[in-house]
């Protein structure tokens, strides 16, 4: 607990809030702007079809937005060679599982406050049928996951390299590869660790070419996807912190 | 006691061996300089006394423990350091900076006020580090290390880039230390002069290996004094000298002899004119520490 409240205090003036509203705001306008688009027709879908865009749209802002994250995080040590100085009073499997606790609590606040705005976005707009409650809170929890593992990844990418480009790179093929792996078979999606948002997304869609007409439908996670999003999760934690810790400064 | 004992410690990178067999022996209470020319090794051995790089062979005990992984935070509690350049978050304030190093160490908060007021920051306590200068951000490093009054200070080139007033003052404050806190500092420099000011033990490294470790009042017994005689024919003279029983060896057309009483000066004087030899130079020398470095270390004083 001392050593996350720390990261908190270590964080100030790094305009944290700042990245995080950025975040929230490109989210609200490119779904609003998506939700003018649509016909009535379209909006009889309206939780469903929200919560089908806002996995493609996690897919895409998300990688990037984790990935400034970490870095902001980690990049504050590299600056004031300060690894030096910590490792000599905390050892560095704990400064490392501080910094990914930090990251978790960022990204769940991050994600809650955006869960919330959306839900009062639907209210709002008077979108068909009940609220799912139950559903858009797995729906977060299922977005604080996947991030989580891709965090885990950006972090230690950014701890290894000083250099901040190589982690925010990772990040923009992210961005690019999550949309992108949304268009390859199930299979292969599964080995591209940001195509999990979509994998994962709790409203399905089948387009009828023949009367080319659109409809969604609830669906759950397969189970063999929440086994390998632990898995990578777990591959790039282990890797991350063992690189880290075997680290000589 | 001593306070830091190291032995047959090396560290290899590749196929260099950047630290070779190192026995330091560092007493209890004194200003401990380790000297030696950029790259011979001094950072990574106090990297591996902090315990921060892995050494390849050896053994180090830092305040009578062991500095293995179970022993070195425990040991570290009582150990300050400041490593090559100095650590600071610069977006954070000094103050800021030191609140991390005093909740991470668990000392009192109105240490931060003292070590500030130590190192003369007070006054510029709530300014951002990045807006520092040098020599005040090295000032916060060395704030940083003596937030917990350690026995143990070891630092690392701690006057690199500060102006002569801030080399001064940092240099006072190093001898002021164990007087003060009762602290032993380690203190590396390549600047023997330096050293020579501020510690009163030393050890000298050359490509990472131990040439010299004793007190600087040893050091300093090496320059003794001599006598250098320069003649006419210099081979007969050393012959004649030796008749007399007067040790003697030629340097660059020099003959070096060791110190005579000036009676004894005399009487060699008028038996090499008797012989015939003419004296044309008779001049008292003394070795200086930078001829007795540059004779450890086969570089110049200040490399």
């Amino acid at each position: 607990m001392k050593l996350l409240r720390l990261e908190c205090y270590k964080c100030r003036r790094r305009k944290i809030v700042l990245v995080c509203a950025a975040v929230l705001a490109v989210e609200l306008i490119w779904m609003g702007a998506f939700f003018t688009r649509q016909d009535a027709e379209d909006l009889k879908w309206g939780w469903m079809l929200l919560l089908y865009n806002l996995a493609m749209v996690d897919a895409i802002i998300l990688p990037l937005s984790v990935a400034t994250l970490a870095s902001r995080s980690c990049e504050l040590e590299h600056k004031g060679s300060t690894w030096k100085l910590l490792e000599t009073m905390v050892s560095p499997g704990r400064l490392y599982a501080a910094k990914l606790c930090w990251g978790a609590l960022v990204l769940a606040a991050l994600l809650v406050i955006r869960s919330g705005l959306f839900l009062a976005v639907g209210i709002m707009q008077g979108f068909q049928g009940e609220i799912p409650w139950g559903r858009f809170g797995l729906f977060t929890l299922i977005s604080w996951a996947v991030s989580m593992m891709v965090y885990s990844l950006q972090q230690g990418l950014s701890l290894r390299f000083a250099n901040q480009a190589a982690a925010l790179v990772c990040g923009i093929s992210g961005s690019f590869l999550g949309i992108l792996s949304m268009l390859f078979p199930p299979a292969l999606i599964r080995c591209v660790p940001w195509g999990y948002y979509g994998l994962m997304s709790l409203v399905g869609m089948d387009w009828n070419a023949v009367t080319r007409v659109t409809r969604f439908h609830w669906q759950w996670p397969q189970p063999t996807d929440v086994v390998l999003l632990f898995l990578w999760a777990a591959v790039f934690f282990m890797a991350g912190r063992t690189l880290f810790v075997r680290k000589e400064v | 006691m001593n306070i830091i004992e190291t032995h047959d410690l090396c560290k290899q990178y590749g196929s260099a061996l950047r630290v070779a067999h190192l026995e330091l022996d560092v007493p209890e209470g004194s200003v401990y300089g380790f000297l030696g020319p950029n790259g011979a090794g001094k950072s990574t051995t106090l990297k591996m006394i902090l315990g921060l790089v892995r050494p390849t062979a050896g053994s180090i005990r830092v305040l009578g423990k062991s500095m293995d992984s179970v022993n070195r935070l425990s040991v570290l509690r009582q150990v300050g350091s400041l490593i090559e350049s100095p650590s600071y978050y610069g977006h954070l304030t000094a103050e800021e900076n030191l609140r991390i190093v005093q909740t991470l160490r668990g000392v009192p908060e109105r240490n931060i006020r003292e070590v500030l007021q130590i190192v003369r920051l007070d006054g510029q306590r709530g300014k951002k580090a990045a807006h520092y200068s040098l020599g005040m951000k090295q000032r916060l490093g060395l704030a940083a290390a003596l937030l917990g009054y350690p026995k143990l200070l070891i630092l690392d080139e701690p006057t690199n880039g500060l102006d002569p007033a801030g080399i001064q003052e940092m240099r006072e404050l190093i001898r002021d230390l164990p007087g003060r806190f009762g602290m032993t500092v380690v203190v590396s420099s390549h600047l023997l002069s330096e050293i020579d000011q501020m510690a009163d033990h030393v050890a000298i490294i050359r490509e990472g290996e131990l040439v010299f470790q004793d007190t600087l009042e040893a050091l300093h017994g090496r320059s003794r004094h001599h006598l250098a005689l320069r003649t006419t024919n210099n081979a007969v003279a050393r012959s004649l000298l030796a008749e007399k029983s007067v040790p003697c060896q030629e340097e660059e057309d020099y003959l070096i002899l060791p110190i005579l009483s000036d009676e004894l000066t005399a009487q060699l004087t008028r038996f090499l004119a008797a012989n015939r030899l003419g004296v044309m130079r008779l001049e008292e020398r003394q070795k200086s520490l930078e001829d007795i470095f540059l004779e450890l270390t086969g570089k110049a004083a200040s490399l």
